[in-house]
């Protein structure tokens, strides 16, 4: 069974989510700082009357921040009852990724992204990661991401 | 008109009486208009609306405004009649006099502009005076046992007042109050002795009396208060205490059974006009940005255009649409206080359906509640009424037999949760769910928790009454009150103690809450506090700061000491405690301090400066993300991005455990 | 100089009213918001004249004027009372009851003076 996915870039990395999760793509134009959240919320923004809390995905995946440009985008997904905003370097397009083709990802990516990816798929030959959406939007830090 | 008189010197507090008389007179018909409801007359607010229309006429024809005195002279005599029948009007009077008084708003405008006041209209004028009051056997004359000095100067409409607050179970009481010149000059007047009385309870009448030369007040007053009070408040003696009740016969007629509260579905909502004005204004400042927008596009097809300030108009144009439907969001609250309102009445229908005495005990609070939300709710709070008079709460000899006071006790209180959401619990002190039964009923295993127990009892369909009562056989089941409240965003639960009670709890969002804030810079960002949260605003005099002497140099966030009105209270660096790392130089030179107050502590923060005063909606921050103590939620200042609305309080809380985890 | 006692829960009104009178002289002004209040300023001052609106709170222009006529000490206390237009009844009713002139919203500042010189001056 094939399902569109969205696919946004974080770093030099591609990442997917299905479409079917995703409510909608906006650019960013800043978020509005919350103290005592945790140091990957960006913060809020509002969306079409709608507030809604940011992960910055470079600060999740532990990358250096970055300028950001008109290529950023917040990606709105559903998760449940809850609307989250994912911001990532960039969100260009879709693809269709038959389920079968999601593997495992190996040793070296899970412990690189601390348990973020939950499978790989490489349609066209393209390499994308699966993200564990739940794991990035929680509020517990992981531990043990080190063997 | 009155000629030599300069009126011009008069309009400016002409202006201001009628504006309260105004307001008084909106805010007195919407309280006949929830009496009607109930079907019950309001003499006490018809004449007061009386007296504060009549007061109007005649200050109007002090400054000469003809067609104010002809709309309020017309209000009047429909009043007049109306206070003779004892305070009862047409059922379709209450618009009517919307209408009117809001003509006469017109005009007071105009007049306060310079410009001409309009004659009345006169279809008003003719649809006001076709109106017919009824004016046959007045209600409430139920005797009362007064002496008769006091009784003969009662009007009717008075009488009908004591009557009714009597029957509604407050005590009456009669206090004399003797003015003199001692007194005066300590500052016990009639008026201050009044306004004293007045407040512990509904006055109906003073009454003055002259004996042997010396003048006393009787004050006559519905009131719940203790005698004591009465007393000090009226600086009586206990002699000076008179109780006022009503005679037996009297009395049983008041028990009399009135019919069930009719549950109406209100497809309108009563707007305060300074909202609606204010949606009004928004929407004509987007009519000057649309000319904005055909003189730009006329440019661009002159091929003179500026692409630049074309998107300036339209980003404008998107500010001012986000602006009006802010405004006409305000304008669709209700206060919960008039959600509830029906509650006394339909309790006291259920009441009598199943013979068991219930006192209903209604703490509302001041929130207001999104008509949607609040018409949703309705329903809910109707059929949890229902279950806890019909399903909760044991028979009268039942209760009486296990110790219980024979009248069932049920509560609803209200709370609005850090302007978040609403939280509305109503309790009863009956008997408790059964489990055992409930499980056996629905073929499953016996509840261990409250979560479990509340899954089983919204199963659909599911009653534990083995035959439908009267009442809740009808309306809608636990299944409804959940699903429902989940559709508004919101919660349900419930605690059940065998034997001594069941309290449901519904939260729900209150979609948007209006509150008065404070907006301040602090560290390069804006924020805003509830002006109810904030005690003072003073600027920092550095010389009031006090090193507190186990002061650790810790960073930015130190809490100081600072005198503030005579007490040394704690000084927190707001800036430093957002952790925001404010930039460099951002310190203004001389800060602001608002003083905030847990309890009876109070606490000061150091701010960059106040930017102003403005009603803001509260939006919940609800997302596990970004819920910490010190955001009580987000509103939009107009630009379109969150601000958050700060708990000072809580973040101090915050600031401090911290501390003690270092 | 006279006690003039000016009672109206209007503060406009009242305002209105001593500015009509100044010109008469030798008056001094106090005022009063209610009825209720009136009767207490009476029961412990003497007034020489007593400018009454009808419509108050509590109790009315009509109490006021019952209640000042049943006592001894006020029994020639002069009073005027002011009130809206085109009332015969109340008229009819404030005069019954003991007033001593009748005025009516609007007044000019000549109409309402003329009836204070001629109530001061007959009692003289």
């Amino acid at each position: 069974m094939s399902a569109l996915h969205v696919v946004f870039k974080v770093g030099e990395v591609e990442y997917v989510l299905p479409a079917s999760e995703v409510v909608e793509l906006e650019s960013y134009t800043g978020a509005t700082r919350v103290p005592g959240a945790p140091p990957y919320v960006a913060g809020l923004v509002q969306i079409r009357g709608k507030v809604i809390a940011v992960v910055d995905l470079r600060a999740r995946f532990g990358l250096p921040p970055k300028e950001r440009t008109l290529d950023s985008r917040v990606i709105v997904v559903r998760h449940g009852t809850r609307l989250v905003g994912l911001l990532a370097d960039s969100a260009r397009d879709v693809v269709k990724i038959d389920s079968n083709e999601f593997r495992s990802p190996p040793e070296v990516v899970s412990d690189e992204t601390e348990g973020f990816v939950d499978s790989i798929a490489q349609p066209n030959r393209r390499l994308v990661m699966r993200v564990d959406f739940t794991k990035v939007i929680g509020r517990q830090e992981l531990t043990g991401s080190t063997p | 008109m009155s000629d030599g008189l300069d009126v011009k010197a008069f309009i400016t507090g002409y202006l201001a009486e009628a504006g309260e008389h105004l307001s008084s007179a909106n805010a007195l018909l919407m309280a006949i208009d929830a009496s009607q409801k109930r079907r019950e007359s309001n003499p006490k607010a018809v004449r007061e609306l009386f007296r504060a229309l009549h007061t109007l006429k005649g200050l109007s024809a002090m400054v000469g405004a003809e067609g104010i005195v002809d709309i309020t002279h017309e209000l009047e005599t429909l009043l007049r009649a109306a206070d003779k029948a004892g305070g009862r009007l047409p059922q379709n009077a209450v618009d009517l006099m919307l209408k009117g008084v809001r003509a006469v708003e017109e005009r007071v405008a105009a007049l306060g502009r310079g410009a001409e006041v309009a004659p009345a209209p006169k279809a008003l004028i003719e649809e006001l005076s076709s109106l017919n009051v009824d004016e046959g056997s007045v209600a409430g004359t139920a005797a009362i046992d007064l002496a008769p000095e006091l009784a003969a100067k009662l009007s009717v409409a008075e009488h009908a007042q004591l009557a009714q607050g009597l029957a509604r179970g407050q005590k009456g009481r009669a206090v004399e109050f003797r003015p003199s010149a001692e007194r005066a000059a300590a500052g016990i007047s009639i008026t201050s002795v009044r306004e004293r009385v007045g407040k512990l309870g509904e006055l109906v009448k003073v009454v003055p009396r002259a004996a042997g030369g010396a003048v006393s007040f009787v004050l006559i007053v519905l009131t719940t208060a203790t005698d004591e009070a009465l007393c000090e408040a009226a600086a009586a003696t206990k002699e000076q205490l008179t109780p006022i009740a009503l005679t037996e016969t009297a009395a049983a007629a008041a028990a009399e059974p009135v019919e069930d509260a009719p549950v109406q579905h209100r497809d309108w909502v009563r707007v305060e006009v300074q909202r609606l004005d204010d949606a009004l204004e928004r929407l004509s400042v987007l009519v000057v940005t649309r000319s904005k927008l055909d003189r730009a596009v006329k440019k661009l097809e002159a091929g003179v255009g500026d692409l630049r300030a074309l998107k300036a108009i339209v980003a404008e144009n998107a500010r001012q649409l986000r602006d009006l439907r802010g405004a006409i969001m305000r304008a669709r609250m209700v206060r919960v206080s008039e959600l509830l309102e029906r509650a006394p009445l339909i309790v006291r229908g259920l009441s009598r359906a199943s013979g068991k005495p219930v006192q209903l005990d209604v703490q509302a609070g001041d929130a207001e509640l999104d008509k949607t939300v609040a018409d949703r709710l309705f329903p809910v709070i109707v059929h949890l009424l229902r279950n806890a008079v019909d399903h909760a709460l044991e028979r009268p000899e039942d209760r009486k037999a296990i110790g219980k006071p024979e009248e069932g006790r049920i509560t609803i209180t209200c709370s609005d949760h850090a302007s978040r959401e609403l939280e509305l619990r109503i309790s009863d002190d009956g008997r408790g769910i059964d489990r055992q039964r409930v499980a056996r009923r629905a073929g499953a295993p016996v509840p261990q928790t409250d979560a479990e127990l509340l899954e089983l009892i919204c199963r659909p369909g599911l009653s534990t009454m083995e035959v439908a009562t009267q009442t809740s056989g009808r309306g809608i089941g636990m299944d409804v009150v959940r699903k429902t409240t989940l559709e508004l965003g919101g919660e349900l639960t419930v605690s059940s103690t065998p034997g001594s009670g069941t309290t449901f709890t519904v939260r729900v969002p209150l979609s948007v809450t209006i509150v008065d804030a404070f907006t301040f810079v602090c560290g390069g960002e804006t924020f805003v506090v509830p002006v109810s949260a904030v005690d003072d605003l003073t600027e920092l005099d550095r010389t009031q700061v006090i090193e507190p002497p186990e002061g650790k140099k810790n960073g930015g966030a130190r809490v100081q000491l600072f005198r503030h009105r005579g007490a040394a209270i704690p000084l927190y660096p707001l800036g430093a405690m957002l952790g925001f790392g404010a930039e460099p130089g951002s310190e203004h030179e001389r800060p602001k301090v608002i003083v905030t107050r847990k309890g009876a502590e109070a606490m000061g923060f150091q701010v960059d400066r106040m930017v102003g005063k403005q009603e803001i909606a509260v939006r919940p921050v609800t997302d596990p993300l970004v819920m910490a103590a010190g955001v009580a939620g987000s509103t939009d200042l107009g630009d379109g991005r969150p601000t958050l609305v700060l708990d000072l309080a809580g973040l101090a809380a915050r600031h401090s455990l911290r501390k003690v985890m270092q | 100089m006279e006690e003039v006692l000016v009672v109206d829960d209007s503060k406009v009104m009242r305002d209105m009213i001593v500015a009509c009178l100044r010109p008469h002289g030798a008056l001094n002004f106090t005022q009063a918001a209610s009825g209720l209040e009136a009767i207490e300023r009476l029961s412990l001052k003497p007034y020489q004249l007593l400018v009454l609106d009808l419509n108050m709170p509590d109790i009315g222009g009509f109490e006021v004027v019952e209640f000042v006529r049943g006592q001894k000490a006020l029994e020639k206390l002069p009073i005027i009372v002011v009130t809206t237009r085109g009332d015969e009844s109340s008229k009819k009713r404030a005069l019954d009851s003991g007033a001593s002139r009748f005025v009516t919203k609007p007044f000019t500042p000549e109409a309402l003076l003329s009836e204070v010189r001629a109530l001061l001056s007959e009692r003289s």
